[in-house]
């Protein structure tokens, strides 16, 4: 049994983090734990795992231990070889360029000898349903692909516990269904695993208790889904009078050799709440970027209200359209809360326009009102969203184009985003939300969009496509339609 | 570098050599041309050296932008050099005399000379420095180095810096489509908006980075990374005849460039 005993730690000495945690993970069994941004999920695996006080400094309390054994004199390697932690995103955990590389490297690190590990490297990479790609580049996989890389790399150095930060955050259903059989089966052999998730409804079905980690507690979860909203929309009349936002004819686009998107058609009128679904890779991010005109089409034509996109300056696209990334580093550009609020004011030379109470509305909606002078960049993920999100809407455009905004957003996150889209199509205005989640698409969305392989498969409204979906073989995207 | 300069099979001569040769063939060339800078000589070695992309398969057009760039990038130094040199023989003014004005900006043989030196010089490091990114395997250039006792740790940081070129790359793309979105361009006029351009491209640059490094380092030591000063390989290098031969070549190359640094060859130098 892995178990820590009265755990208490604070990164800045000052605010704690955990407060007194017990927490006891058994072997042959799947414990999940959940809670709100913040809550101390990811530093609790991280405390589990040992890195928490060895690596990671700050004031710590309390023990851990490994099948009854104190193991506070322990190395961190020596730790590792009986609990291994996959972090949230497997991109970065990733440290060589060949998968059977990537697998061999834990047993390598503790010296085991060259035919033990490609025994371990076939074994693992089996157990994960990836044996096909023993040889093939580590930056050429999928998500789904590398998370399972990471997983099987993890065991490859037979730990007896298997930590997950939020494994299904950026998988499509049939990844995540993979992931749940990968995890049964890994229980049933014995492993004790410990599953940090927000979108409970991806590993409800595989659990075998369910906790809640808030303010630094952990207590029982009571079962209680998301108060969101979870019945479907009304079917959405589009006015006949009404001139499309947004305009893509025969858009197809190629990243070298690799076709991306092909031959889209398709237009986004006033009102129109749009989820655009598909598997990892068929497309979504791309198209929305042809769409936003940040990509031009190597084929086909996007117009934004009306004007081909090709020829507006990227301050006439900003100004029309909101776009929010996946990553949210990637899109934080000032130095305060505040100056990124304003950044697309001084952008649009109109900082002397700017309404006086909208952004400050926005960022008390977001619930950073209280953070305007702090750099963003020290803002905890959840925070950094709602940001990127208060920042690109602050001068509401007229389209918004979020790809995948709920991923490791607690509810308070998720309802400020799903109000944030609601209020622009309910204002004349249109929304395109990538997600993989079906009760959003119903919830939220009066359209889905699906893609396969670059192309639209389906597009109407939300309910008859998933019905579709379930008949021509997608059904998971109806199974695990719930929101957490 | 992109993506599709990364490789991780053996295929061609040049891909199936030692990493730690062809690591060892990197220096020498760049060494050569530092000590030995005629622009004959670096042409001759840029000239083998794009032989060597067409040996081993590895295209060079893969990214047309980038050769643009860095041709013109070079042709700028050329350009340069001769504008800036004004000893040698004077061959032509940019600005001929009129009236009492000029001549300006005297073109010399020599100027020509160190133009060439400079621009060829380039292109060989970042050519010679790309073919050898593309040919090598990351993983046996890391046990190849530790069995010449470099100590694993460092050796690593090698496959690390190769293993997240194509990663950065990636981002710097999406910052910069980001950057788009927000409606910021890329500009250059006034000092206030080049560093507002620096910062803009920067930081979300730097951030990306550092939480990358953090969990890839908690990875690592999850995965016992520095448990023991040794460790084991799944996939060792090897040493052919092959390597043997191309060593004595190098070591031959080597040699030569410092013999004719000293002037010990001055028939071969009046050719190179």
């Amino acid at each position: 049994m892995l178990e820590v005993h009265d755990v208490s730690f604070s990164y800045d000495n000052e605010k704690l983090i955990l407060d007194s945690v017990n927490l006891q993970i058994r072997r042959g069994e799947i414990t999940v734990i959940t809670g709100p941004t913040g809550s101390g999920k990811s530093t609790l695996a991280l405390a589990l795992a040992g890195f928490i006080p060895r690596v990671i400094e700050g004031a710590f309390t309390g023990s851990l231990l490994i099948d009854g054994e104190n193991v506070e004199k322990y190395l961190i390697s020596e730790i590792a070889r009986k609990v291994a932690l996959v972090q949230q995103d497997p991109e970065s955990q990733i440290s060589t360029l060949l998968v059977s590389d990537e697998v061999a490297f834990g047993p390598e690190n503790y010296s085991v000898a060259p035919s033990e590990i490609q025994k371990r490297v076939e074994v693992f990479l089996n157990a994960v349903k990836s044996s096909h790609l023993a040889n093939r580049p580590t930056y050429a996989l999928s998500g789904g692909e590398k998370q399972r890389v990471t997983i099987a790399s993890m065991l490859a150095g037979k730990p007896d516990f298997l930590l997950l930060d939020e494994p299904s955050a950026s998988l499509d259903p049939k990844g995540i269904q993979q992931l749940q059989k990968v995890l049964l089966g890994f229980k049933n052999s014995g492993y004790g695993i410990l599953c940090i998730e927000h979108r409970l409804a991806t590993i409800l079905p595989v659990a075998d208790r369910v906790l809640r980690l808030s303010k630094g507690k952990i207590s029982r979860w009571s079962g209680k889904t998301s108060s969101a909203k979870t019945t479907p929309v009304e079917h959405f009349r589009r006015p006949d009078s009404a001139e499309p936002l947004l305009i893509a004819k025969g858009v197809s686009y190629s990243y070298g050799t690799i076709s991306a998107v092909r031959d889209v058609t398709l237009s986004v009128y006033p009102g129109e709440i749009v989820a655009l679904m598909g598997d990892n890779g068929s497309g979504k991010s791309t198209l929305v970027n042809l769409l936003a005109g940040l990509l031009h089409s190597t084929d086909g034509i996007t117009y934004i209200d009306g004007v081909p996109s090709i020829e507006m300056a990227a301050q006439d696209v900003a100004a029309r359209v909101a776009v929010v990334f996946q990553n949210p580093n990637h899109q934080i550009f000032e130095r305060t809360v505040q100056r990124e609020q304003y950044l697309i004011f001084d952008v649009l030379d109109s900082l002397d326009e700017a309404p006086s109470e909208r952004p400050e509305e926005v960022l008390l909606a977001a619930g950073l009102a209280n953070l305007k002078e702090r750099n963003p960049f020290s803002l905890s993920h959840g925070q950094k969203r709602r940001l990127n999100v208060s920042s690109v809407t602050v001068h509401e455009p007229l389209v918004y184009l979020f790809d995948e905004p709920f991923i490791g957003q607690d509810e308070i996150g998720r309802n400020f985003i799903t109000q944030t889209i609601r209020k622009r199509g309910e204002s004349g205005g249109a929304a395109i939300l990538v997600t993989h989640d079906s009760s959003v698409a119903t919830s939220l969305c009066n359209r889905i969009i699906f893609m396969e392989r670059g192309s639209v498969l389906l597009d109407g409204p939300p309910k008859i496509v998933l019905d579709r979906l379930g008949e021509i073989g997608y059904g998971e995207y109806a199974d695990l339609g719930v929101m957490s | 570098m992109t993506i599709e300069h990364q490789s991780t099979e053996s295929g061609s001569m040049l891909h199936r050599l030692n990493p730690s040769l062809k690591l060892a063939g990197l220096i020498i060339i760049t060494t050569g041309i530092l000590i030995y800078p005629s622009w004959r000589f670096s042409g001759l070695l840029l000239l083998l050296t794009i032989l060597g992309f067409k040996v081993s398969n590895v295209p060079l057009h893969v990214s047309k932008k980038r050769i643009h760039f860095l041709m013109a990038f070079s042709a700028l130094l050329f350009i340069f050099q001769v504008l800036m040199t004004a000893n040698g023989t004077i061959l032509l003014f940019i600005i001929p005399k009129h009236d009492l004005m000029g001549p300006f900006l005297p073109v010399t043989d020599f100027g020509i000379e160190k133009g060439f030196q400079m621009s060829l010089r380039f292109l060989l490091v970042v050519f010679s420095s790309m073919l050898f990114v593309s040919v090598t395997d990351p993983t046996l250039l890391a046990h190849s180095l530790t069995r010449l006792k470099i100590p694993y740790r460092y050796s690593f940081a090698l496959v690390i810096a190769l293993r997240f070129l194509p990663l950065f790359d990636m981002e710097n793309k999406t910052v910069r489509i980001a950057q788009r979105s927000r409606g910021i361009s890329i500009s250059v006029q006034g000092m206030s908006r080049i560093l507002r351009t620096i910062r803009y491209t920067f930081f979300p640059l730097l951030v990306s980075a550092l939480s990358r490094v953090d969990a890839l380092s908690l990875s690592m030591d999850g995965r016992g990374f520095g448990h023991s000063r040794t460790r084991t390989y799944l996939r060792k290098s090897c040493w052919t005849a092959l390597d043997s031969a191309v060593l004595v070549l190098l070591s031959t190359l080597l040699l030569a460039s410092i013999l004719l640094t000293l002037g010990f060859l001055p028939q071969i130098s009046a050719i190179i």
